[in-house]
């Protein structure tokens, strides 16, 4: 079997969004599709994906790539949302009208079964994702949250606490991705703007060590056992410097947070997972089996091809220098356990 | 706190309430001097307290003057991993005389 | 194992062999007033305001029980009064004498909110610094000492290089990481760049104050509201100021730039080392001016500071550290008198065995042109040979 944790559907054109905005909110001005402030130069896509639909916007077209080319069994969509909008109600409305639209053109009409969704919420608005939570979390085919990693806080802090309790509360993990559909996008890296699309491309998905160690440190995961959070940008390499300073440190800094009751990495196996990403991973394919011990990454990575993007990978590259038991993991067991996905009936397992 | 020259590093006798309590004066981490850190207690969770903490085990916790480990006299051991403790000695105070016992 | 064979400790040997250089000890003033001495007179109000204005402490994050520890070493303030670090005999017999160090490389910490001011402070501070520490309290010959600039005028920086190129005793250059949004590759810092390179100074980057505003940085998704994870996090602004470094060409400009990353952790270079090389392979159109791979830059220009090591299982660090390769870009340090101190008793023993001696000593001698023989103090046990295996 053969799971795909991060794929990205686009609306066809600009204006398909308005379908499904309410009546309130349809004369409102939104940003466009493709709101980035750093584009790839060329595209953001894979260039065979442009020509008669925009990319990943047609449901045959993305189902014969994953699941006739790649072999993929399952795939959970994640759809972006549009750039950065102040008023945080209406950007709410927008991740409505996105999921209403993701049930609507993806999830509904596929009869073979194999697209699963996400409940797009926005964190600048806590009320509104917890009621989007609570309005689409029954669906059977919507197998997480998703969020974007821009932000003003760290998810860590306590204002968006009840989201995470909410979407905990229903057994939904938390997607973070980089994304529009949010009120702010801070300059990138820590030391301000990239100048370059690469400069820009290698940061941007190491932030989410600074959420997770907030949802650590600040005890998140801590009073709720069954919140799992994924991030899907990739940037796992890091874990393991990262999370030995963490832990190295909880022992002088214990008093100052004493209901961090465990050395910080012992959170991760019941709470974090990542999606694999085309710039990770050791550059010698003969040190990936190791690598992949260190902090326990081959019980938290899955498999995500980032369809339709630019670097789109294959399953056999996610899993290339891996052993037998850690392809399992990555290809479908880690996912198919965080999503409740098990081998399609009429298919095999590979 | 007293510090007593025996042993490779020295070891610290404590009084705490009352009784006492000897470990000693080489941090599990690195090897700092324990026993001149500072002595006081420490914060346990409290989610009804102001703030989430409480102040407990007053006298009772010396922090190691370097990376400020927590290590509780009485038992030796680390207050955020009990596996990181220290040696302790028995005390006895017989005729004015401190006795140390390894 | 690594051992230290001692000869006769009753012999006064007058020259010792260099066993440990430290790349990163923190001095202070005495006292502000003393600093002050060293200042141009028409400023000293205006960096040091009296009266009814204040130069306020700022903390935005604070170490454990810091209003008792000042984030010092407990057991390192001088008998003879005074804040740690501000004695040079005492930090001569903490250090060298009791913890074996043999050079080490003195980085103080300063800043100022406005350009010219902190250009001002910076002097002062080296003027301070070469007098006190390099000179007068240096007989042994044993500190070395860095040419502190604002990073906020880099043209001026340039000149203050100038000023103490060729001082027997100043090491290197030495700025803020925190540096309101200009990353470390930006054409901003080129005046700088060149005439440390032109000089054979490498620049070296230590986190400064946390004096308000801009001065921590605030992050992509945000700040943490604990020293604990804001800490664990703050490599990735070395981490940004890498990426910058190589993709936005800088180590292509100045082909004799050494980049010494202080303090910020070393273990998450090869990941990156990683990271950049994978995105430049797949995007090599948009980096012309990029011509090398990534970590082939790093491993040529860049140098890490040990201190703090992380205190994972020994065997699985040093078997990251052997995956890693970088035992000709590590460089021991202890951060003293600060609180999350380092001993190289505790450190030697951390390090793979085939790279401990580069990392203890070798890496640091070679890119600061060090001596291989020190003078010994008076009752110091001096090392005829060391042996790192």
């Amino acid at each position: 079997m053969i799971i795909d944790t991060n794929v990205q559907p686009h609306f066809r054109y600009n204006a398909e969004i308005r379908r499904h905005l309410p009546a309130a909110h349809k004369l409102r001005s939104i940003p466009d599709v493709e709101q980035q402030w750093y584009q790839a130069p060329g595209g953001n896509y894979r260039q065979d994906l442009y020509g008669e639909h925009y990319p990943g916007s047609d449901p045959e077209t993305v189902a014969r790539h994953l699941f006739d080319d790649a072999k993929v069994d399952y795939a959970v969509l994640n759809p972006l949302t549009r750039g950065n909008i102040a008023d945080y109600l209406l950007n709410s409305r927008i991740c409505a009208a996105v999921n209403d639209w993701l049930l609507d053109r993806w999830l509904e009409p596929d009869s073979s079964n194999r697209f699963r969704g996400t409940i797009r919420v926005n964190p600048e608005d806590p009320k509104g994702a917890v009621a989007e939570i609570e309005r689409l979390a029954a669906h059977p085919k919507l197998v997480q949250v998703g969020v974007p990693m821009q932000s003003r806080e760290p998810y860590g802090k306590p204002m968006f606490e009840p989201i995470w309790e909410a979407a905990a509360a229903h057994r939904l993990p938390v997607a973070v991705h980089i994304n529009g559909g949010n009120g702010v996008d801070y300059p990138p890296t820590f030391a301000g703007h990239a100048d370059t699309y690469p400069g820009y491309a290698a940061f941007m998905p190491l932030n989410y060590f600074v959420h997770m160690a907030t949802l650590i440190i600040e005890g998140v995961f801590g009073r709720h056992p069954d919140l799992r959070f994924v991030f899907a940008d990739g940037g796992y390499d890091i874990l393991t410097p990262l999370m030995w300073r963490l832990d190295t440190f909880w022992l002088s800094m214990r008093d100052q947070t004493p209901w961090v009751d465990r050395y910080p990495s012992d959170y991760l196996p019941a709470h974090v997972r990542f999606c694999s990403s085309a710039f990770d991973g050791p550059t010698d394919p003969g040190q990936m089996q190791r690598w992949m011990e260190f902090s326990g990454k081959a019980e938290l990575l899955m498999y995500g091809s980032g369809y339709p993007h630019w670097s789109t990978s294959l399953p056999e590259e996610a899993a290339g220098g891996l052993d037998s038991a850690q392809r399992d993991n990555v290809l479908w067991r880690n996912a198919g356990e965080l999503y409740g996905l098990a081998a399609p009936a009429e298919g095999s397992i590979r | 706190m007293k510090l007593v020259d025996v042993g490779k590093f020295g070891v610290g006798v404590y009084n705490v309430g009352g009784s006492l309590h000897a470990i000693v004066n080489y941090c599990s981490h690195e090897g700092a001097p324990l026993c001149e850190g500072l002595i006081g207690g420490t914060n346990e969770t409290a989610p009804d307290e102001p703030g989430g903490l409480r102040r407990v085990k007053d006298g009772q916790i010396v922090r190691c003057p370097w990376h400020n480990w927590e290590f509780d006299v009485t038992t030796g051991q680390n207050l955020a991993d009990p596996k990181r403790r220290v040696r302790t000695y028995d005390v006895d105070v017989d005729d004015g005389k401190v006795y140390l016992t390894a | 194992m690594t051992t230290i064979e001692r000869v006769d400790p009753h012999t006064q040997h007058d020259e010792i062999a260099v066993a440990i250089v430290d790349t990163d000890v923190h001095p202070m003033p005495v006292s502000t007033d003393v600093l002050k001495s060293y200042a141009p007179p028409e400023w000293v109000d205006k960096i040091w305001p009296t009266g009814n204005a204040v130069t306020p402490v700022p903390h935005f994050y604070d170490t454990p029980d810091s209003y008792k520890t000042n984030s010092m070493r407990v057991d390192a303030a001088p008998p003879g009064g005074g804040f740690a670090g501000t004695d040079p005999d005492y930090a001569a017999k903490q250090l060298l004498l009791d913890a074996g160090v043999s050079i080490a490389t003195l980085e103080p910490m300063c800043d100022a909110q406005l350009p010219q001011a902190e250009h001002v402070l910076k002097a002062t501070y080296n003027d301070w610094l070469a007098d006190v520490w390099l000179d007068r309290n240096n007989a042994h010959g044993r500190w070395r000492g860095s040419i502190s600039v604002s990073a906020q005028v880099p043209d001026l920086a340039a000149r203050e290089v100038e000023r103490w190129a060729g001082h027997p005793y100043m090491a290197q250059v030495l700025m803020t990481p925190q540096t309101r949004g200009i990353p470390f590759g930006n054409p901003h810092f080129d005046p700088l760049y060149a005439a440390a390179s032109a000089n054979g100074l490498p620049v070296a980057t230590h986190l400064m104050g946390q004096t308000p505003f801009e001065l921590i940085p605030l992050y992509p998704v945000g700040n943490p509201a604990h020293w604990h994870d804001f800490f664990a996090s703050w490599p990735l602004l070395y981490v940004s100021h890498l990426m910058s470094l190589v993709f936005d060409g800088a180590f292509d400009r100045h082909p004799d730039l050494r980049v010494v990353f202080v303090e910020g952790g070393f273990t998450w270079a090869m990941p990156v080392m990683w990271r950049m090389d994978r995105i430049w392979e797949a995007r090599r159109a948009d980096l012309p001016h990029v011509r090398r791979r990534p970590s082939d830059y790093v491993r040529e220009h860049v140098r890490f500071t040990t201190q703090p090591l992380e205190d994972a299982d020994v065997k699985q660090f040093r078997e990251y550290l052997e995956m890693m390769d970088l035992g000709d870009n590590l460089m021991f340090s202890t951060d003293y008198p600060h609180w999350s101190y380092d001993a190289p008793t505790y450190a030697i023993n951390r390090f793979p065995a085939a790279q401990r001696e580069r990392i203890m000593r070798g890496n640091a001698t070679a890119l600061y042109g060090l001596p291989s023989t020190v003078k010994a103090l008076p009752g110091e046990r001096p090392a005829v040979d060391v042996s790192f295996e």
